[in-house]
């Protein structure tokens, strides 16, 4: 789900509650007309701050399409000035709305801090915000199921993420779940930061209980993690296989973990990928980096085991990859 | 305390001399005695020693040349001082095939990565294991207190075995794992004489286990030198509360051990990370600045953690800056 989404349904919702009683039906066909004309629904400051933003986060994603033709001072020197102009976005839009907890979230990631400074930054804004949203009743079960509470729920997914970038384990573990507890569909992939921090805590009770509890579904992190796991636990057959499988199912496993490449920030979200896709398995590889170093020689054991090495170079080779 | 060398090549030779003394008149024994010392260092070989002794004191020679004299040589003295610690490892296999110390010295040389070191200390653990225990069976001193010592030198080449598979457990990423072997180690020697306990609070908070770390230290609490916590300790301790986002308590742990150990400051500032010493732990003495550069130096894996662009780690970066800031304070005042 994009803020673009969310977006369109906080203007349906705002004028669906204008409207009052409307069928389920009737707020499809109103959910139609914003998608074609959003701007001539914005008539609350809370929707233009938040219209702004969509916007401001829209230019940065589309402007990374061709980074990769960039040189590195090039790119370091892009990248800057597109973070600079969301800063000010984010500005723009805090004038309009300044308790936003999206445009303050967003601030916070454009800023580029250190990961310490940041995990201060967004300490501060989960409890600013928690606060505020203390006194709000919850209707749902799921939280995601109200428009107008993803924001606290998105910083708790970042809080979560930036945790596991300063090496705070347990501390990610705890955000991912009180984030899991609160929206039980898991919309913000929570289960894999948490699946990573409890692999690199070698809490193989944790891990499995996760895993029951989104179903054993798999994907990515989770076939990564458990590799990460099992070989951390000495449990080399089970490891193995559990590698074997992450090759299997991931497309371009192999590649994306021995050649991993730079991600740029999430903007707040993870980016939507299809399931074991080479995008999806990309993105898990960036995110286990902390946890893949302190496993020194976990990349040369899986380059060396049966097939792995092969089976990226023959990746790289069809996908016109540098090797 | 760690383990000396030469101190065990000398208790070894001292041991068998003491016993061809048995039996004789006690005022010729006493003289003979008296000169042990200087034939020790100066003719060593009017010594009675068997081969296994003989290998023993080649893998001292070695261990001084690699562990004490090669982290300060240039390029080229390195590779003469390895060669030469390489030659005097074999001539200790060639003795003695049996030499446990030497044959984990020449393996850490020889490992291509620290998991095939791993596994190899892990697959031999239990030959060396039954080795050992062989030869503690063996000893045969009719002085109790002589017999006690010459069952520990026996059982020694395995507790540095399985102290370094510890150590390398944790640098591996297993944890876990290292806390088992040690644990395994202290139900062996409760004295610990390999110091694994230091490896274990490392591990603890690796896995961020608070509880786990607090209840073994609890236990081993009269291991403890003067009733200070090592700083292996107190680095496990201001890692944990680093983790778990408590500043305040980092902060005033992290003063706790720049109090417990001289130039304190300089050594948390340049967090220099050393080659392990290959024979067992360097021997340095309890609270000095060396002693501090070595934990400093295995805590590298909780130090250089997490994403950071400086290279130093989210943990070292925060130390480098508070000591930075505490000898800003100090200048200032």
């Amino acid at each position: 789900m994009s803020l673009r989404d969310d977006l369109y349904e906080r203007l349906a919702r705002r004028r669906s509650a204008k409207l009052g009683g409307l069928s389920p039906a009737a707020y499809d066909e109103l959910l139609l007309s914003v998608r074609e004309h959003p701007d001539t629904f914005v008539d609350d400051p809370h929707d233009q701050a938040f219209e702004l933003l969509v916007q401001a986060v829209d230019r940065v994603i589309h402007s990374r399409k061709d980074d990769e033709f960039l040189g590195d001072d090039e790119f370091m020197a892009e990248r800057t000035r597109r973070m600079e102009r969301l800063r000010h976005d984010c500005a723009e839009a805090l004038a309009v709305s300044p308790d936003s907890t999206h445009a303050r979230l967003l601030n916070i990631l454009a800023q580029d801090l250190e990961p310490d400074a940041q995990l201060d930054a967004l300490l501060e804004l989960d409890q600013v915000v928690s606060a505020e949203t203390a006194s709000l009743t919850p209707d749902y079960q799921d939280a995601w199921q109200d428009v107008f509470a993803h924001g606290p729920l998105r910083v708790k997914a970042v809080l979560s993420r930036t945790c596991l970038d300063t090496a705070r384990y347990r501390m990610s573990v705890r955000y991912a779940q009180e984030l899991i507890e609160r929206n039980p569909s898991d919309m913000l992939g929570a289960r894999h930061t948490c699946a990573l921090s409890l692999a690199r805590l070698e809490d193989e009770q944790g891990f499995d209980d996760l895993d029951a509890r989104f179903g054993r579904r798999g994907d990515s992190w989770q076939q990564l993690s458990r590799t990460i796991l099992f070989y951390k636990l000495g449990r080399m057959p089970a490891a193995r296989r559990s590698l074997k499988g992450f090759a299997h199912l991931c497309e371009g496993g192999p590649y994306a973990l021995l050649r991993p490449v730079m991600v740029d920030t999430y903007l707040p979200d993870r980016p939507d990928t299809d399931p074991y896709s080479f995008a999806e398995v990309t993105l898990a590889v960036h995110e286990a980096d902390p946890v893949i170093c302190d496993v020194p020689d976990l990349c040369t054991w899986a380059e060396s085991q049966d097939g792995f090495g092969d089976e990226a170079r023959l990746y790289a080779e069809r996908n016109g990859y540098g090797w | 305390m760690s383990y000396d060398p030469h101190r065990e090549d000398y208790q070894r030779l001292g041991l068998r001399f003491a016993r061809s003394l048995d039996g004789a008149d006690p005022i010729a024994a006493t003289r003979a005695f008296a000169s042990f010392g200087r034939r020790f260092s100066q003719n060593r070989d009017s010594l009675p020693q068997s081969d296994a002794d003989r290998a023993f004191h080649l893998v001292a020679e070695a261990t001084t040349l690699i562990d004490y004299e090669l982290p300060f040589a240039d390029d080229i003295q390195a590779e003469q001082l390895i060669d030469q610690g390489h030659r005097l490892l074999d001539e200790a296999l060639a003795l003695d095939a049996k030499c446990h110390d030497a044959i984990r010295m020449k393996a850490a040389a020889e490992s291509s990565s620290f998991e095939s070191y791993y596994d190899f200390l892990a697959q031999s653990a239990g030959d060396v294991r039954a080795a050992c225990e062989e030869a503690r069976a063996q000893a045969c001193d009719e002085s109790p207190e002589r017999a006690l010592l010459e069952a520990d030198i026996a059982m020694r080449p395995y507790y540095r075995w399985l102290a370094t598979q510890a150590g390398k457990a944790v640098i591996c990423g297993r944890n876990r794992e290292a806390i088992r072997l040690g644990e395994q180690l202290l139900e062996l020697d409760p004295l610990d004489s390999a110091d694994v306990r230091f490896t274990c609070a490392i591990a603890y908070a690796k896995l961020e286990d608070e509880a786990g770390l607090e209840r073994f230290a609890a236990r081993t609490k009269p291991l403890t030198r003067a009733g200070i916590d090592d700083a292996w300790m107190q680095l496990s301790r201001i890692s944990l509360a680093h983790k778990r986002h408590d500043l305040g308590e980092a902060r005033h742990l992290l003063r706790n051990l720049i109090s417990a150990y001289p130039h304190a400051t300089a050594a948390l500032a340049s967090q220099k990370e050393l080659p392990d010493g290959v024979f067992a732990r360097l021997a340095v003495a309890p609270f000095s600045e060396d002693e501090l550069i070595l934990a400093i130096s295995e805590g590298t894996v909780l130090l250089q953690e997490g994403r950071d662009d400086s290279g130093r780690g989210v943990l070292g970066t925060w130390v480098a800056r508070q000591v930075g800031l505490s000898s800003v304070k100090d200048s200032q005042q």
